[in-house]
């Protein structure tokens, strides 16, 4: 298999991975402040956190 | 609260639009907007440009770039839910300026996507006609025929958008779900034909082009067109059941099923080419296109029946819809400039009859008719794609800025984690991808090179002096000239007549050792429900407030004044000090904290870590307090020197200033004389002593309280900076500063780099 397809496989993987993932994370920071009471940002990041 | 009215002075009726669509509608209408001619002309032109594997790379890359943005875009809708996009966002980050550029950005962007669709409508029907009765067009008949219907099929949109008639939400939809069901059918079936036959894999070889890498670059440039839409999905904030949870799911979803859906597009087109010799896909693609074939339309023909016309078919409806939609956009985004008077009014003209923005859309004509004369496919998809890339690098601008200004006032439904991770990342990879573009279409470059700038030069000459400043939450209620020259400049935040006394004396003791100008700052809040021009009520009590302290500080330091009222006190303050260009901010702090949230206060937390200059905090100073002895705990911060260097300016000068430090039984501790000598040219001409003294315990704040008890002020240095603040849980100097008994202050020094960057966002 040539160098630029190992590379580009593997670069490939990574980004559909990181694609699934952050979209997943998302959502549950979405559901998770949609359930909290804090609405500022801080208040958020705080309890968030505290997840 | 009274009454809304209009301007005659009667009630004043609000419409509202009714909150009816659910996240699948929403979702599709993304998708509506992304899925399209993009794709279909994108796949061929990446096979040619990258290879077989730089097609597979240029989707799932711009896929997680076009999510970067969409989660800014999430992150914004999230906490302004209204129509607007883009256009709102500048406005509220940056204000006037920007969001005329995002505006003016949009109305071309739409514009030249119009005119890219129009491109590919002609191609792809005068291919079919062409196939159909066998006609055997020469090249050059080809070409002019090709301009001559994209030029028809571009003047018949803009009719119908002048007639007013759109296609429905309901038409729109089943377009969607067509296009949807075409592309996931030519997924499936080269899913299919992989399992058959997995030899097919072999088309991969080579992976890339010998252009390699750089290429690949060119062509996520020119392809970014393909993931522009999920945006529009901000626009249907008004009409959203629940829209600061459904906007941004629906943004992220439809990013992330677009790229999954265009993957296999693009799995499905390689392996679906066979018999091709020993020729390599990219020259296969390539003699294809060269002969005005469509690489995409032969490989779908391979893999399904009719595959051939349904590609046509498919194309010649999505630049359809696709081309109705940019023009309506793009009329409308030139339409909000000239409602808000940064074009001339006339673009905001309705038509009597017609009820539609007919001068505004006839400028938008010019600019459709022109890139669609102008233009081939290829620049065309690379022009729109560069000036959306400006828009979205403006919206990750807009998305930092917002985040560290008025969070705290915003209320959302998202947050993206990591910030400013992403936001930072996608402005770094449109850089690149606005590189890319260079190199594959210097037109498209030379095009955003020349509209934004000029954009800018519109705005600076024309609609700077015509649109009022979009402060409209901070008012100047009095204020004093300017003051001029380089002096140090000293704002005292004065909340009332007691904490006004409580400061004269610091600021006498810090203005007079930096021969500084003092400001004087009164900010009144004034809440949601008080109309503005009611604010002037609540001036009295901060007028006496400053007033007091004029009485002490005036014959002494050259004073000036400035009250204002705002909504939100903190970033009034820093409103203020960025104005004024202030170097050092004196505040006071009543010791309590509420809630677990802050670490000082709601209010204070904020001006500590949004002021461009440096801070000083006081609690408890107030009164006829002489500091003999002035304790400084120093660990080694950034703003430990700061720290001894105001509390060299408090001390008395035949006192005595402690430089402490705690070490953990059994370590070394912190090298205090090298301190010493090191920051010794930040202290004043003439200071007290600096005796340094270290302290072994394992409870660090209780070593401290225990020692401030005999001292008559503590100067404390602020904890980190606000980014790491985010990942700690405990802080330890504002955990002093709540339970210290004794006089304290807390400072902030300006930080370099960081202020600088501060202030220039």
């Amino acid at each position: 298999m040539e160098f630029d397809a190992i590379i580009g496989c593997a670069v490939l993987a990574g980004a559909l991975v990181a694609l699934v993932a952050l979209t997943v994370w998302c959502r549950r920071r979405i559901q998770h402040i949609a359930r909290s009471t804090g609405r500022s940002a801080r208040e958020l990041e705080r309890s968030l956190r505290g997840e | 609260m009274s009454e809304p009215t209009s301007a005659s002075g009667s009630p004043a009726v609000h419409g509202e639009l009714s909150r009816d669509l659910k996240l699948h509608h929403i979702v599709m209408m993304g998708l509506g907007m992304m899925i399209g001619a993009g794709v279909f002309v994108g796949i061929g032109l990446s096979v040619r440009g990258a290879g077989p594997g730089g097609l597979m790379l240029t989707f799932g890359l711009n896929g997680l770039i076009a999510l970067f943005t969409a989660m800014s875009f999430a992150e914004l809708s999230s906490a302004i839910p209204r129509a607007g996009g883009a256009y709102n966002y500048a406005r509220i980050g940056f204000g006037r300026g920007a969001s005329f550029i995002a505006g003016w950005t949009e109305w071309f962007a739409s514009s030249l996507a119009g005119a890219f669709y129009a491109i590919v409508f002609a191609h792809y029907t005068l291919d079919f006609i062409n196939a159909a009765f066998n006609l055997g067009m020469g090249a050059d008949l080809r070409m002019g025929l090709e301009k001559a219907l994209a030029l028809v099929a571009a003047v018949s949109f803009i009719y119908v958008n002048y007639r007013g008639s759109s296609e429905t939400g309901k038409l729109g939809a089943i377009f969607t779900a067509l296009q949807m069901l075409f592309v996931v059918g030519i997924g499936v079936a080269g899913l299919v034909t992989l399992a058959k036959h997995p030899g097919r894999l072999a088309n991969f070889k080579p992976f890339l082009t010998d252009a390699s890498w750089p290429a690949l670059l060119g062509t996520m440039g020119v392809i970014y067109v393909a993931f522009e839409g999920f945006e529009v999905i901000a626009q249907a904030g008004d009409e959203t059941v629940n829209p600061k949870r459904n906007l941004p799911k629906a943004m992220l979803y439809s990013v992330l099923i677009v790229t999954v859906t265009y993957l296999t597009v693009a799995l499905a087109s390689v392996v679906a080419v066979h018999g091709i010799g020993g020729q390599s896909l990219s020259a296969y693609a390539e003699g294809i296109e060269a002969n005005q074939g469509s690489f995409f339309k032969e490989a779908v023909q391979k893999l399904l029946p009719f595959g051939g016309v349904l590609v046509t078919l498919a194309v010649i409806f999505s630049a359809t819809s696709a081309l109705n939609a940019t023009i309506y956009s793009a009329t409308r985004a030139s339409f909000a400039l000239g409602r808000d008077g940064m074009l001339p009014t006339s673009f905001a003209k309705i038509h009597p009859r017609r009820k539609t923005p007919f001068v505004a859309l006839a400028f938008t004509a010019v600019i459709v008719l022109t890139a669609t004369t102008l233009l081939n496919p290829e620049h065309g998809a690379a022009a729109a794609s560069m000036m959306f890339l400006c828009l979205f690098f403006m919206v990750n601008l807009c998305v930092i800025r917002i985040r560290l200004h008025m969070s705290d006032e915003l209320e959302y439904g998202f947050l993206m984690p990591l910030f400013p991770l992403f936001p930072v990342l996608a402005i770094g990879c449109q850089v690149a991808l606005a590189g890319g573009i260079f190199g594959e279409s210097v037109p498209a470059f030379a095009v955003a090179a020349v509209w934004v700038p000029t954009g800018a030069l519109i705005y600076l000459l024309y609609s700077r002096r015509r649109v009022p400043a979009a402060d409209h939450e901070i008012q100047v209620l009095e204020d004093a000239p300017e003051p001029r020259g380089d002096e140090y400049r000293i704002m005292v935040s004065v909340a009332n007549p007691a904490n006004a006394l409580e400061m004269v004396r610091t600021t006498y003791k810090i203005g007079g050792a930096k021969d500084a100008r003092v400001q004087l700052l009164h900010m009144v809040p004034v809440p949601p429900q008080v109309a503005l021009s009611d604010a002037r009520k609540y001036m009295t009590e901060g007028r006496e407030g400053i007033m007091e302290t004029m009485l002490y500080l005036e014959p002494i330091f050259p004073i000036a004044t400035t009250i204002r009222y705002c909504r939100n006190i903190a970033r009034g303050i820093v409103s203020a000090v960025r104005e004024k260009k202030t170097d050092l901010l004196i505040l006071g702090w009543h010791g309590r904290k509420r809630g677990h949230t802050f670490r000082l206060g709601s209010t204070i937390d904020p001006i500590i870590e949004r002021s461009p200059c440096s801070v000083v905090v006081l609690k408890d100073c107030g009164g006829n307090r002489t500091f003999n002895r002035v304790l400084v705990p120093v660990s080694g911060g950034p703003n430990s020197p700061y720290a001894l260097e105001i509390a060299s300016m408090l001390a008395e000068t035949d006192g005595q200033v402690t430089a402490l430090t705690i070490a953990r039984p059994g370590q070394d501790p912190m090298d205090l004389d090298e301190f010493l000598t090191e920051h010794a040219y930040r202290l004043p001409a003439e200071h007290p002593p600096i005796r340094p003294q270290v302290v072994e315990s394992n409870d660090v704040g209780g070593a401290i309280l225990a020692e401030a008890a005999d001292y008559d002020l503590v100067v404390l240095g602020c904890t980190r900076e606000p980014l790491l603040q985010q990942v700690t849980r405990t802080s330890l100097p504002e955990l002093i500063a709540q339970r210290c008994q004794t006089p304290l202050a807390m400072v902030k020094d300006s930080g370099g780099l960081r202020s600088w960057l501060q202030r220039w966002l």
